[in-house]
């Protein structure tokens, strides 16, 4: 290695640099057509949906064309980059509504020719901040409820038939379980559940509290789920109630013949089980039905100004509520809020299984507090409370309720930060 | 010297001095104002609040004091669990490799520095995979060697979580310090052994009197850069055990980034960074100042070895100090640690 | 002798089963990678029962989520340019501030020293928004740039040219070689053991740095394999062990090879005992 080399590596180098830095910031590709950044953090199966409904419209027309990036932490990608377009949980809606980050969502979907009565009431509650759509509902997406026909043969509706199937399932075969609780991970889930089949609400002044006593009560069923009633193993993990669905007995894993998952796990149960997968709503584990879960809404960046841009976007609504366009997120398992194409569902229940399942649960679904920072407000039951809960076999009311009052505080700490 | 090659030298420190007002000094002193506000990571600057920033991380009870004091106690427990192995069986396997027949010391020291070349998220999905609670190979191995009744949960219980991030750092570090070693134990002059050799000394003690002296300076450094290198824990707790169980595993660099990306504070993350970087500062003044001062103790003048060296340097001219760049190194060594 | 031949035997007996060890968490990730999912699931044994080539097929397949390639390049232009660029810098500095007049040099080699010992932490996010700021993220400049603002590097070169003879650069200027001549023909050649070390050391920081690119990077084309396997390994909601496991093997292999190939290199650069 000389000096010389070294000199034109160097150079080489500080070109590379000069071309680096000149293609990020503009909005326009090499064949001329205006871009519009897209992100979303659907890194599941559903992600392949979504990118098959993208690639569509950016063959279906020669002017736009929709740039997609799938990210796990979406959320921070979209604080830090540069993006037009971003989906936004309905949890997160208000916070970046808040935060100046989204605008009013309105005139594009007028300019693409939708309306609120396109939607259905929960689809239209999920992208509603201040009376206004900053959101265009995609999905909601409830606790769905996948079970292994060979151990269990109907669909069970209630707790006490998921213990009852407990009991005989650990007759047979001590790895063998009615479902999992989950340590971590999509506990957020849970804990809304036992607050919507209680008739709790959490959120009070912006902030949640969840110190009521029979708050705590109903979450103690869960820790007797696993303690008391062995219906769950304990200690099972992060995504603990999906892993344990997908083990297998014979090879000395705990397994369960139930569980109560995200809908964006359809394609790895439907290639694991096959025709013995069955779908259910949702079963009733506390005091009355309902269902819990999240919803998916498209939010255009505070920062679109573009006119150019702003007609690719509305064009993008335009194609992607276009049933049979749409029909492919259904494909995925997802339940779009879009009423055309939610009839195009019920029309085809053999294609779109999981998406006419769920359909039928939106009647009792209960959508989730909303407060400013929802998630990091979760945070700490999420991480700490939930997982006492499954490993803990001596915890008292008590102790948990010093827990929830540590999770409430915070929770109230960071309501203040807004 | 002319004015002409003044004005070439300060051609030739521009590129250095430009890069480390840009991406070092300037970083540091916006990073500083940063703190000194209420600054958003979304909308930007709230306005200054002086040291509030600094009184809510250090204030009990606040979320931000139980992020940083949660994640500063993880952080040192790590530092704590990792160093001692770190250095101790890195100098295990030095003196393994010292002693074994010429033929084998590459293969070996090959063998053992090889994991270094993975990256953290490859070596995290390894142990992640390899240490999975239900179902996972380790566990499937001990139960089946009846060593355990029931799976370990190993990245979801405490102390197992650590155990499993340290053994993952441990395999995936390791070979660095070890080659460290490895060149240190190379330096000590053969014929301190061989005299003591005819002394009839043992093993024990030609390491206890010989070895460990020789290779003092190069503990002291592999020392302090390991405690460094464990402040700096990120990737393992992150992909290996998310923080958990119950957050014991999430690191100051997890915490802050929680504090940055999640709560939006981009001013309160700025003083965690800096309150962080001045307990590192601290701790590392710390050990530079115990091993200064029982240095001290020790009579600090160079080895024979040393000033045999220095002197075979100076004496054979620059074609030499090639082969001998310890010569220069010892020197350093003193000035940094 | 025959103790000491027995001695020596246990040794190496020792170190074999200690390099078994060592090697056994790669051995177990190229095995998985055969796996079928639900095999891997299971995970009941090292070998295959059924082996498959399914998980390396979709990593390579058009309609893989996973850029490998991709990633393998940018990961090779970040760490050579990177590396070579801190070398180029730090050796024209070190020079200058060792042989050369300069004025302002106490103060220049004191913040060199002085910015030694300050950590990379409290400099990460306020340069992280900085490039937000310039809208330079998301591209090759913050993940090479920032690298060369390191002191280390002009710290030893500096180091090792000061307690360095000058006669052969003064013998050289009475010939009527120019400053230029010097530094390439003589300066250079007798610090290369110190810049093997400063290369080693640099690359292997680049090559394994994951917090800075993960701050500074969004899109997916534009990661490292480092940060490529992190959201393989966060990634999916849902995560197939045996895909993950082909993964990683497809991450490994180039960093493994170069590091075969280049190992006397690292070992010389490592153990130059020039890292103090």
């Amino acid at each position: 290695m000389n000096m010389k080399k070294i000199g034109a590596a160097a150079s080489t180098g500080l070109l590379v640099f000069s071309l680096a830095a000149c293609s990020g910031g503009d909005s326009s590709s090499d064949s001329g057509k205006t871009q519009i950044k897209f992100i979303n953090g659907f890194t599941g199966g559903d992600g392949a949906f979504m990118t098959k409904i993208v690639d569509g419209f950016n063959s279906s027309q020669d002017e736009f064309e929709v740039v997609q990036s799938q990210e796990k932490d979406h959320y921070t990608k979209f604080k830090s980059g540069n993006y037009d377009l971003v989906v936004i949980h309905e949890t997160s809606l208000e916070t970046y509504q808040k935060d100046q980050l989204i605008q009013d969502a309105g005139p594009y979907m007028e300019t693409a020719g939708l309306a609120e009565d396109d939607f259905n009431a929960a689809g239209i509650q999920s992208g509603t901040v201040e009376d206004k759509l900053f959101g265009v509902p995609l999905d909601i997406h409830p606790l769905t409820m996948f079970y292994n026909e060979e151990l269990v043969s109907e669909a069970p509706t209630d707790y006490e038939q998921l213990k009852a199937l407990g009991e005989t399932l650990q007759s047979e075969n001590e790895n063998l379980y009615a479902f999992g609780l989950p340590s971590t991970g999509l506990t957020t889930f849970y804990f809304t559940a036992a607050a919507a089949q209680n008739g709790i609400d959490l959120a009070k002044d912006g902030y949640l509290d969840f110190t009521q006593s029979d708050y705590a009560d109903a979450l103690m069923q869960y820790h007797d789920m696993v303690f008391k009633d062995n219906t769950s193993p304990e200690k099972l993990g992060l995504d603990g109630e999906f892993q344990a669905f997908m083990k297998s007995a014979d090879e000395g894993a705990k397994q369960t013949a139930v569980t109560m998952t995200g809908p964006w796990y359809y394609q790895a149960v439907k290639e694991k089980y096959a025709d013995n997968l069955g779908i259910g709503a949702m079963p009733t584990l506390f005091e009355t039905a309902a269902t819990t879960g999240n919803a998916h809404t498209i939010s255009v960046a505070a920062s679109v100004e573009d006119e150019e841009v702003k007609d690719g976007i509305s064009e993008f609504l335009k194609y992607l509520y276009t049933p049979e366009n749409l029909a492919n997120w259904a494909e995925s398992g997802q339940t779009p809020s879009h009423l055309a194409t939610l009839d195009l569902i019920t029309e085809d229940p053999e294609k779109y299984e999981l998406a006419a399942k769920n359909q039928k649960q939106l009647d009792t679904y209960v959508a989730a507090p909303r407060v400013y920072q929802f998630d990091e407000q979760m945070r700490y039951m999420n991480e700490v409370v939930f997982t006492k809960l499954t490993s803990e076999p001596n915890l008292t009311k008590d102790a948990l309720m010093s827990e929830l009052e540590k999770a409430t505080k915070a929770a109230k700490q960071i309501a203040d930060t807004q | 010297m002319t004015n002409k090659s003044k004005w070439l030298g300060f051609i030739f420190v521009v590129p250095f001095l430009v890069s480390f007002l840009v991406f070092w000094l300037i970083p540091l002193l916006y990073g500083i104002w940063i703190s000194l506000h209420d600054f958003r990571l979304s909308v930007g600057n709230n306005g200054f609040i002086g040291l509030k920033n600094y009184v809510d991380i250090l204030t009990p009870d606040t979320i931000y004091n139980r992020t940083f004091m949660t994640s500063l106690k993880n952080t040192l427990m790590f530092i704590v669990l990792s160093v001692p192995p770190l250095i101790l069986i890195s100098l295990g396997l030095a003196l393994l490799i010292e002693h074994l027949p010429k033929k084998l010391k590459t293969f070996f020291r090959t063998v053992f520095f090889l994991s270094y070349s993975i990256s953290v998220t490859a070596v995290s999905a390894i142990y992640l995979w390899l240490f999975g609670a239900n179902g996972g190979y380790i566990n499937n191995i001990l139960m089946k060697a009846g060593l355990i009744s029931s799976p370990i949960n190993w990245t979801g219980d405490q102390p197992y979580a650590w155990l499993v991030i340290v053994i993952a750092t441990i395999w995936w570090t390791i070979g660095f310090n070890m080659l460290l070693f490895v060149n240190a134990l190379d330096e000590v002059d053969g014929t301190l052994y061989e005299a003591a050799d005819l002394d009839g000394a043992s093993a024990w003690n030609k390491f206890r009197f010989i070895t460990l002296p020789e290779i003092r300076n190069i503990s002291i450094f592999v020392m302090i850069t390991t405690v460094i290198a464990s402040f700096n824990l990120y990737g393992q707790s992150l992909l290996i055990t998310r923080g958990g169980p119950e957050q014991s595993t999430s690191s100051l660099i997890m915490g802050i980034n929680t504090t940055v990306f999640g709560n939006n504070q981009l001013g309160v993350g700025s003083a965690m960074a800096l309150l962080m970087g001045v307990i590192m500062m601290l701790i590392t003044g710390i050990q530079y100042w115990i091993s200064y001062k029982s240095d001290k103790d020790d009579l600090a003048k160079p080895s024979r070895k040393e000033r045999k060296r220095l002197k075979r340097a100076v004496n054979a001219g620059p074609t030499n100090v090639n082969q001998h760049p310890a010569a220069t190194i010892d020197k350093k060594e003193r000035k940094i640690t | 002798m025959r103790q000491k031949r027995i001695k020596s035997g246990i040794l190496v007996a020792v170190a074999s089963v200690l390099a078994v060890l060592f090697l056994f968490p790669l051995v177990w990730m190229v095995f998985t990678s055969f796996k079928t999912l639900s095999e891997s699931l299971a995970s009941a044994s090292l070998f295959p029962r059924q082996w498959t080539l399914e998980n390396y097929a979709s990593i390579f397949s058009a309609s893989a989520d996973s850029n490998m390639v991709q990633w393998t390049i940018n990961t090779a232009i970040v760490t050579l340019i990177g590396t070579v660029l801190v070398i180029f810098v730090d050796v024209l500095a070190a020079y200058a501030l060792a042989r050369l007049d300069i004025p302002g040099k106490k103060v220049i080699l004191g913040i060199v020293v002085v910015a030694l010992t300050v950590p990379g932490i409290v400099t990460l996010f306020p340069a992280f928004y900085l490039f937000k700021s310039a809208d330079l993220l998301d591209t090759y400049a913050p993940l090479i740039l920032p690298y060369s603002a390191g002191t280390l590097g002009v710290f030893l070169i500096y180091n090792f040219l000061r307690s360095f003879p000058k006669e052969l650069e003064e013998a050289a200027y009475l010939d009527g070689a120019s400053q230029w001549q010097v530094l390439t023909k003589v300066i250079f050649p007798s610090i290369k053991p110190v810049v093997t070390t400063l290369g080693v050391v640099t690359f292997l920081a680049i090559y394994n740095d994951f917090l800075w690119p993960s701050l500074v990077t969004n899109s997916d084309e534009m990661k490292t394999l480092t940060l490529g396997v992190a959201t393989l390994v966060q990634g999916s909601n849902f995560v197939n062990p045996a895909a993950m496991m082909a993964s990683t093997v497809v991450a490994t292999v180039p960093a493994l090879i170069i590091f075969l190939w280049a190992n006397k290199y690292f070992v010389k650069g490592v153990t130059n005992s020039g890292i103090k």
